[in-house]
């Protein structure tokens, strides 16, 4: 089975700026990859083209080896890391919304989150805090049984106790068939469920390999070897 | 798809635009309630409350049409670039949804509100003029002439629907027009809002030119002088008006569609 990201000579520019620079990159299934790197290394860039919401400057990436279309958005669900939501639609709204356009949403899991974290599904967004809505987000891309779950920065920002709910909703409710992609730097939180890290410098990849690997070889947590990686 | 992206547009503006619509609505109610007491109030040389009362019932009248009619545009144009190429657009562009499917629903739902705000405030000015059973007749009598003078000129049936289509085409153009240069204005990696304005600026100038040359061109060979026509400024006959608008509306579309589909460059 072909992999569910492969990135082939993958270039995008803004003007003289180089955000990434060919790019070589192929995501297994099954697994959950880090995409780690510094503010500015082109993490969000790299996860835009996957989505569609930027075309590159040249190369390719195909998801279930398809070019990023109609077909390939049905695949992947998508956290970016600002809010996209309408402010003035309730939640329960915002549920139904998925379902119309997903046929891989599933409701129950979204009213299951939901209820956890006691939010009222006749709210509106617009009343419920940055926080609550981020959450909201998040629930609504992991109720989806997605091949690929692309997640930008879902930690930044938020309190610790929120990052634990953030990683505990990902890690036990996503499609177990699929990949997820979780962009971050901050490492140290996201370690222990990776099983796979991509290290991104200067719009290249300067590593991909296990976590496990790496601390084996290494000697070193992910963090640790992160923060030697990138030293400025 | 088509349907639910419809769908959730409306939902998205039903409640703003209808209140501005029902806005209209009151404040002709209120505008005919004041000409009505006027009518009733004996004629005085002096400057008495109901005259204040009416100016300024009339003037906020005057003042609500035009705010509802702009704002419904500006808030239509703003819903386009927020919800395309702002924060939204991040959900939008990344449904499993045709390209096509995106630029006619939004231009379909924004045509409809144009549509029915015009129709409201046409109505609501004939409402408001037909103060009396007189004027009603001089109406019917204004709108039988032209029923008269069409069957004279032997305009037909044909030629009226064919204007109205020509004129819902030219509606379209214009909505396209704007979300062409919104579209135009994401190629730019900086100040897009401006370039978008700047695309707005120079299309009007391109289309001015061309409307230039082609009544230079048709007075030319004809003797005629044909007045500009509020719908397209290509000129009175359908025929013109109709193929200046479908033209438009291909051009625009494509526009849209070539950077939302192949330039997608979301910040």
């Amino acid at each position: 089975m072909a992999p569910v990201v492969q990135c082939m000579s993958l270039t995008k520019t803004y003007g003289r700026k180089i955000a990434l620079n060919q790019v070589y990159l192929n995501l297994e299934r099954g697994r959950i990859i880090g995409l780690l790197g510094p503010n500015g290394s082109g993490k969000t860039t790299l996860i835009k083209i996957m989505n569609g919401l930027l075309k590159p400057t040249a190369g390719e990436v195909l998801i279930n080896g398809q070019r990023p279309g109609v077909d390939t958005k049905l695949r992947i669900s998508y956290l970016p890391e600002r809010t996209y939501l309408q402010p003035g639609m309730k939640v329960i709204e915002l549920v139904q919304y998925f379902q119309d356009f997903y046929p891989d949403f599933r409701v129950d899991r979204a009213y299951d989150m939901l209820a956890r974290l006691q939010i009222p599904p006749q709210e509106r967004l617009k009343n419920l805090s940055k926080g609550t809505k981020e959450k909201v987000q998040l629930i609504m891309v992991m109720s989806r049984d997605a091949d690929l779950y692309i997640l930008d920065e879902p930690i930044a920002g938020v309190d610790p106790a929120a990052r634990d709910y953030i990683l505990h909703t990902i890690v036990n409710n996503y499609n177990r068939c699929g990949s997820i992609l979780l962009s971050t730097h901050l490492i140290s939180d996201v370690e222990n469920i990776l099983d796979e890290v991509v290290f991104i410098k200067y719009g290249s990849i300067v590593l991909q390999a296990g976590a496990e690997q790496i601390r084996q070889n290494e000697h070193k947590s992910v963090d640790r070897f992160f923060r030697e990686v990138f030293a400025c | 798809m088509l349907g639910k992206l419809m769908k959730y547009e409306w939902k998205a503006t039903w409640k703003l635009l209808l209140s501005a619509n029902l806005l209209t609505v009151v404040m002709t109610v209120l505008a005919r309630g004041m000409v009505y007491l006027m009518d009733k109030t004996p004629y005085s040389s002096d400057f008495q409350m109901v005259d204040f009362m009416a100016i300024m019932v009339l003037f906020t009248y005057v003042a609500s049409m035009f705010a509802v009619f702009v704002g419904t545009a500006i808030y239509l144009i703003h819903r386009f670039y927020t919800s395309t190429y702002g924060d939204q657009g991040y959900l939008l562009h990344t449904l499993p949804v045709d390209t096509h499917h995106i630029i006619i629903a939004k231009t379909l739902v924004s045509v409809l509100w144009v549509m029915m705000n015009s129709l409201i405030i046409y109505f609501s000015v004939i409402v408001l003029f037909a103060t009396s059973t007189e004027i009603v007749k001089s109406m019917m009598e204004g709108f039988v002439d032209v029923l008269e003078y069409m069957s004279k000129e032997k305009i037909s049936a044909f030629v009226v629907i064919m204007t109205i289509v020509a004129y819902i085409f030219n509606l379209f153009a214009r909505v396209l027009k704007v979300g062409a240069c919104i579209s135009l204005g994401q190629l730019s990696s900086n100040h897009k809002l401006m370039l978008s304005f700047a695309w707005y600026i120079g299309i009007y100038i391109v289309e001015s030119m061309f409307q230039g040359v082609y009544f230079a061109i048709r007075s030319a060979f004809q003797s005629q002088t044909y007045p500009m026509s509020y719908v397209s400024g290509f000129g009175v006959d359908w025929e013109t008006t109709l193929i200046a608008g479908i033209f438009h509306c291909v051009i625009f579309y494509i526009l849209t569609w070539y950077v939302m589909d192949r330039k997608l460059n979301l910040d």
